[in-house]
């Protein structure tokens, strides 16, 4: 089943896919799945990254409800549906648990999931189940190293430059209120609060961009 | 007009989209429901309930765990919202209105949500409070709105105290209020013992029990009126 789902996966669009196994990790109400099918997808600053993401969701559904496996889906925008009753269990996990769990990443200084080829240019969704998926072996610790590249670049001065690992899953990466003060700031003058910066900066998968746009130079030249 | 094998057909897709957890069906059997120009009440208790109380029996059986619970009241409620404004008149003998919300200190709103979800269905004016609610704030809104139940939650023991309080409280404004508390620390005797009018297992029997006790209060104050013009 293993091999299905994934192949299945990165022919329709997914950029990334790992199982993780997470027992002992869940609260009660879903302590019996005890597998994390984590999905990433290349964001790329496209907007249907998100329905593209559902779509992957939907795929996995389709199997393991078709061999009458229990599965509960956690949508990419998680945090933004709160009207529906199975949303009160989306804070039980969260995205980037799973996947440092499925061997997609660890978390960097910027906080953020980095892929050692696509490097936190990902967006993640993610699926719980007690199907006997084969689980891949979870990332232990940060690979940033001695970069600091987003510490040095954030306009706000909000990245600590601790350290994550599996050991010391929560250390203060970020102070969440001056990253969230300059963006309200950027809102205020272009309308829209992006910033991004500790993403565009991180030489982690910055290399694939790079040559995605030199080919359509190329096609296009 | 639709004829009865259709109805029957569309009855049994709306149950089967809830027991399935199939929002997308649910929808789609509730708007042939529409186009077909079937009854939207029949829908909903002989197609969605039908279907949510064989989920409760698959969840005490044990073979539906929270997440298929959750899954398939979200399916309930997506055949819900597209019936609800065609529904003419929903009438189970009663018709009341209820406070409901999780006590103080207590943010555990599964249970509540689902049988708030019951009285929507049933046709209730429904007023959540919605979690982690003042004790104070139970009684003023049922004041506020002249309501015949209030409905209280909690999951812990430790916020379930808070549950006499309110008891106390509405008692002293308004003896007649029915009072039903739920949650997994509460039982039959504790209801008892509080003065609460009744004791909800799940979100059927709280629904079930909330009806009778509808009942017997609008009795009540009939026979209080009968003998006021004797």
């Amino acid at each position: 089943m293993n091999r299905t789902l994934r192949k299945e996966l990165l022919g329709s669009g997914a950029a990334v896919v790992g199982v993780a196994w997470v027992r002992g990790a869940l609260a009660q109400e879903i302590a019996h799945l005890e597998r994390a099918v984590s999905i990433g997808v290349d964001r790329n600053l496209n907007e249907d990254t998100v329905r593209l993401l559902l779509a992957l969701q939907k795929k996995v559904v389709g199997m393991l409800k078709k061999e009458g496996y229990r599965y509960l889906c956690i949508p990419p925008d998680s945090d933004r549906i709160r009207n529906t009753f199975v949303s009160k269990l989306y804070p039980l996990i969260t995205h980037k648990m799973a996947a440092t769990s499925a061997g997609l990443g660890w978390i960097g200084k910027n906080g953020l999931l980095i892929n050692p080829d696509f490097g936190p240019r990902l967006s993640l969704a993610t699926v719980l189940t007690d199907a006997p998926l084969q689980v891949d072996t979870p990332i232990e610790r940060s690979l940033c190293g001695d970069c600091a590249l987003c510490m040095k670049f954030c306009p706000s001065d909000a990245i600590t430059g601790e350290e994550w690992s599996r050991h010391e899953p929560f250390p203060e990466l970020i102070q969440m209120d001056k990253c969230a003060s300059h963006k309200k700031k950027i809102k205020a003058l272009h309308g829209k609060p992006n910033c991004g910066l500790c993403i565009t900066i991180c030489p982690y998968g910055r290399k694939i961009h790079r040559e995605d746009q030199e080919q359509s130079f190329v096609r296009t030249g | 007009m639709a004829t009865e094998e259709k109805k029957k057909e569309l009855l049994e897709k709306l149950r089967n989209a809830v027991i399935q957890y199939d929002e997308d069906t649910a929808k789609e059997a509730s708007q042939e429901v529409l186009d077909v120009g079937m009854d939207a009440n029949e829908a909903i208790f002989n197609g969605l309930v039908s279907g949510m109380e064989e989920v409760g029996r698959l969840f005490e059986a044990q073979e539906y765990f929270v997440p298929e619970l959750l899954m398939c009241a979200d399916a309930l409620y997506a055949g819900l919202d597209i019936l609800k404004p065609h529904v003419v008149q929903l009438d189970l003998g009663v018709k009341g209105s209820v406070v409901i919300g999780t006590v103080e200190g207590d943010v555990h709103d599964i249970g509540k949500n689902i049988v708030k979800m019951m009285f929507d269905v049933a046709g209730f004016n429904v007023y959540d409070l919605g979690r982690d609610v003042p004790l104070d704030k139970f009684v003023e809104e049922q004041v506020r709105t002249d309501s015949d139940l209030v409905c209280l939650s909690a999951m812990m023991t430790t916020t379930m105290t808070g549950m006499k309080k309110v008891i106390d409280n509405l008692r002293a404004k308004n003896p007649n209020v029915k009072i039903m508390i739920g949650g997994a620390p509460v039982s039959a005797d504790i209801a008892e013992k509080w003065g609460a009018d009744g004791y909800a297992k799940d979100a059927n029997n709280a629904l079930k029990d909330a009806i009778n006790m509808i009942s017997s209060l609008k009795k009540l104050k009939e026979e209080a009126e009968a003998k006021k013009r004797g």
